[in-house]
């Protein structure tokens, strides 16, 4: 009988062995692609299980943070004034993954091992994540939310001086305190309602969705003047109530069929369609979209949060068989389309002096010890035009405040910049409401640009001026009061 | 029992520690650091503290083995050294999973490895000599029969999870299969090894030709048949297939004819093709096993999450209590093995397989060296029964073989296998005693 024991022992070690060998097939072979399967819980729980860095504005209002739970995962991250913030923080969510600065800068936010740079981090370093400091000021983030009340719209402040994005806000907008919960459930059909509602809250309009610029897109028209053919600064333009376009019997009429013309100070101040219109066609093609690229259309802006779209204008060959078409573009209608943070950005770029600072919300990374581990180093994005063009520009722009369309954002004591724009989306459905402003003109510290697309509830016939010039004032004068504009 | 032999009882019983002994004691003690050490990681891992009731559990494990040890020092002193430090190191390390997992669990685990060791100790005393059992084998026949029916009387039987092999007495469930499969494997060896000359040759003439007279299978096939029939009526898979296993290999250990062997692993596609077509639970798992990832939501959630558990261990795992092997259902059972997967890494459960590959070898050691036929085939049969359970189960988490229910012997939760299992072990040393090592 011994036989056939020992070759019983045999079979049941070959049988172990086959265990073996699945063994190292699972954990060894397969273990990384099992570890990091989408579908495998732990690749959650490793995020979950670990606190992530806090996120505060500049001013120290922590606005996404992660607070200790007891259900399935060990941290909940928390957005306290969750809608407000939505657009710059994003979400981290179970199910649908991270936006805005939970993506950008995931890698800081993520418990990680911390470098050991000196001595006492030997003993102090060990692993966590780091806190972001915000550009963001929350006093103007406030100020843009319940400035523009219920209306559609996105406000972008910023300092031109370093590209500092202040303050970024859109309506409507999301909490995306549902999105991170831990029941799947509820992020779902948090997402799923958010998705089907058509308002669209999670756009991030202030820098993802782009409008007709109207007037606005003039600031663009006028530097141009100064760089491709000065001698039209000085042409007057005849007085007109509409413009005749080559090629085409259609006319282009100014607002409310007004009678303008002039030289470019007055054209600018009363925002005169028929003689942009001109000066679009005055210049050509060639040197308006030239000029409008150097401003930042038709490039992404290098915004440090996901999804920034860019600015768009025509190829200038696209013109060549449509001259009507390059002076509604000249008057920013028809095929140019501007995003809000695009046009802050050009507008910062009159404000300091010809040069786009790259935008950004992150001013400092630190480490759980507190020691800095990454601070923004502000840098130029474009040169947009000269430091001459822009000081030309920016006292065209001082014009339409003092004496023109912008005179509802003077603030006493302070010169302001400013430029309005109302883009006739279509006869049926009112208009896009813009204004663009920075202050003080003479060393400028803040620029705000405000857009209120057409949306059911306003009436047809607003004004950039009207809807968007009070939500830029108030902005301005709650900068004042923060020391910020002096 | 002659006067001599009792003689050589007394001799074989003198104060004086033995090197076996000796050994036995260090590899306990190897094995209880180990379990106490794995005890604070698993604590440390999980709450960043060393528990609070750490001494009197070192206390007790320590003790409890120590208590088994000084049992074996005395009443079978020459008995294998290995397979108590092994058993011990199972049983811990399952201790310390189900602790990680349930606390609550883990106090009637603790209470069931006490009562398992009193168990060992007990089979010891009254288990004199192997010959003892194979004087009752007809009684264990019985006894086993009965074992596996009483979970089908009304009002006793439980049914979980869709098998109807619990019984419940008062506060306690207990599995009653899991002592069947031993009281069987001794009437097998006791059965077989006196019919053995008869079934493997051929002594009745039907017309010219000698065959193999059928008689002396009737009362073997039919205990076979009728624990296959009680299991059905159960609706168990895996215990049938193991006793149908230990039956098979021992009656092929005893007789050596290939044919018994080719018939039966006829019969067992067979049965499995039945049971299939039978029990809804038996189909799923056989499709779960071939491929569970198109159910990853449904029925092949389990093995699914016990893949991931396991490829998320890697080769050295997360570290006990920094893992989520609470993510697989029934992590402290069915599933305990992928849990080590998960938290030990490759390194834990190659551990784990090994030490019941030395349980294997240990007890296929005892059967070479057993005194008697009777002793043979039964620690053969033994070994082969707790070898293929740890088989059967751990190929199941790993997808090598279709998923059963059973209990990983020592390492999962469950107070009737550790019982059960103990007593297995017990029967091994008793007879590894009685050939002198």
């Amino acid at each position: 009988m011994n036989r056939q024991i020992r070759k019983m022992g045999i079979v049941l070690a070959l049988l172990f062995s086959l265990l073996f060998l699945q063994l190292n097939n699972i954990q060894v072979l397969q273990a990384h692609k099992l570890a990091n399967a989408p579908a495998n819980p732990r690749v959650a729980s490793r995020l979950y299980d670990q606190p992530r860095g806090d996120v505060s504005t500049a001013d120290g209002v922590v606005i996404a943070r992660s607070v200790p739970t007891h259900d399935i995962y060990h941290f909940l991250r928390q957005y306290p004034n969750g809608p407000l913030y939505a657009d710059i923080t994003g979400y981290f969510s179970l199910i649908y993954g991270t936006w805005g600065v939970e993506s950008s800068y995931d890698s800081y936010l993520t418990s990680h091992i911390q470098p050991v740079r000196n001595l006492s981090d030997v003993i102090t370093a060990g692993s966590g994540p780091d806190d972001i400091t915000l550009t963001i000021d929350s006093v103007l983030q406030g100020e843009a939310r319940s400035a523009l009340g219920g209306e559609t719209g996105a406000v972008v402040a910023l300092d031109p001086r370093t590209g500092a994005i202040l303050a970024m806000y859109a309506n409507p907008t999301y909490d995306p305190n549902a999105l991170a919960s831990h029941n799947r459930e509820a992020v779902m059909s948090a997402w799923k309602s958010n998705i089907a509602n058509p308002s669209n809250p999670m756009l991030d309009r202030a820098y993802r969705r782009s409008y007709a610029p109207g007037s606005t897109f003039k600031i663009i028209d006028s530097s141009a003047v100064y760089d491709h053919d000065p001698s039209l600064a000085t042409k007057s333009y005849p007085y007109l109530t509409a413009l005749t376009l080559p090629d085409t019997n259609k006319k282009l009429s100014n607002y409310a069929g007004e009678l303008c013309g002039g030289t470019l100070p007055t054209l600018l101040a009363v925002s005169c369609d028929s003689g942009f219109g001109q000066i679009g066609l005055d210049l050509g093609a060639s040197n308006l979209v030239t000029e409008a690229e150097s401003f930042g259309f038709n490039k992404v802006p290098p915004l440090d949060l996901p999804g920034a779209a860019a600015s768009t204008i025509p190829a200038a060959s696209a013109f060549a068989r449509n001259l009507p078409g390059l002076a509604y573009s000249a008057i920013g209608q028809e095929d140019v389309q501007a995003t809000c943070l695009g046009m802050a950005l050009a507008t910062a770029g009159i404000a300091d002096h010809g040069v786009i600072m790259a935008p950004h919300v992150m001013s400092q990374i630190r480490n759980p010890q507190g020691r800095l581990v990454k601070s923004y180093a502000p840098h130029p994005w474009l040169t947009a035009t000269s430091a001459a063009t822009a000081s030309a520009v920016t006292a065209l722009m001082v014009g339409v405040v003092q004496h023109g369309t912008a005179s509802n954002v003077a603030i006493p004591g302070i010169q302001v910049a400013a430029k309005t724009g109302t883009a006739q989306t279509s006869t049926s459905s009112g208009s896009n409401n813009w204004l663009e402003a920075f202050a003080p003109a003479s060393n400028p510290s803040l620029v705000v640009v405000v857009v209120v697309p057409a949306q059911t509830g306003l009436p047809l016939d607003t004004t950039g001026s009207e809807i968007a010039g009070p939500i830029v004032a108030s902005m301005f004068r709650a900068a004042i009061q923060e020391g910020r504009v002096k | 029992m002659s006067t001599v032999e009792l003689e050589g009882e007394a001799e074989r019983r003198p104060r004086i520690p033995k090197p076996r002994r000796r050994t036995e004691l260090g590899l306990v003690l190897l094995a209880d650091f180990a379990v106490v050490g794995a005890y604070v990681l698993a604590s440390l891992g999980a709450s960043a503290s060393i528990p609070g009731n750490v001494a009197p559990l070192m206390v007790a494990i320590v003790g409890l083995s120590l208590l088994a040890h000084l049992a074996t020092r005395w009443l079978a002193p020459d008995a294998d050294p290995v397979l108590l430090p092994l058993a011990t190191l199972l049983n811990g390390l399952g201790y310390v999973m189900i602790t990680r997992l349930d606390h609550h669990l883990a106090g009637l685990q603790a209470t069931w490895s006490a009562l398992g060791i009193v168990g060992y100790v007990i089979v010891l005393v009254v288990v004199r000599s192997s010959r003892d059992l194979d004087r009752y084998r007809y009684l264990l026949a019985l006894g086993g029969g009965l074992l596996m029916l009483m979970p089908l009387v009304p009002h006793l039987g439980q049914n979980i999870n869709g098998a109807r092999l619990w019984v419940r007495l008062g506060p306690i469930s207990f599995q009653p299969v899991e002592f069947a499969k031993i009281a069987l494997a001794i009437f097998f060896a006791s059965y077989l090894v006196e019919k053995r000359e008869m079934m493997a040759t051929p002594t009745v003439r039907v017309g010219n030709r000698l065959i193999t007279d059928p008689r002396p299978f009737g009362p073997v096939l039919l205990t076979w048949a009728v624990s296959l029939l009680i299991m059905t009526a159960e609706r168990d898979v895996g215990f049938s297939t193991l006793v149908f296993a230990m039956f098979v290999a021992m009656l092929w250990m005893s007789t050596d004819r290939v044919l018994f062997l080719v018939l039966f692993a006829l019969l067992l596609v067979f049965g499995a093709f039945l049971a299939a077509h039978l029990f809804p639970q038996v189909n799923e798992r056989i499709a779960n096993w071939i491929n569970p990832w198109p159910h990853a939501a449904s029925s092949g959630y389990q093995p699914v999450q016990a893949e991931y558990a396991m490829g998320t261990g890697g080769v050295a795992g997360t570290g006990l209590g920094l893992g989520h092997p609470g993510d697989v259902p029934i992590a402290y059972s069915d599933y305990i093995f992928s849990s080590f997967g998960e938290e030990l890494g490759f390194m834990g459960t190659s551990i784990i397989v090994m030490s019941f590959a030395l349980i294997m070898g240990s007890g296929i050691r005892i059967a070479l060296r057993a005194r008697s036929e009777f002793a043979k085939l039964l620690a053969a049969g033994l070994t082969v029964t707790i070898s293929l359970q740890a088989f059967f189960i751990m190929g199941g988490v790993v997808r090598l073989l279709p998923f059963t229910g059973l209990a990983l012997p020592f390492v999962a939760y469950g107070g009737s296998s550790l019982l059960a299992n103990y007593v297995l072990i017990a029967l091994l040393m008793r007879i590894s005693d009685e050939a002198g090592g």
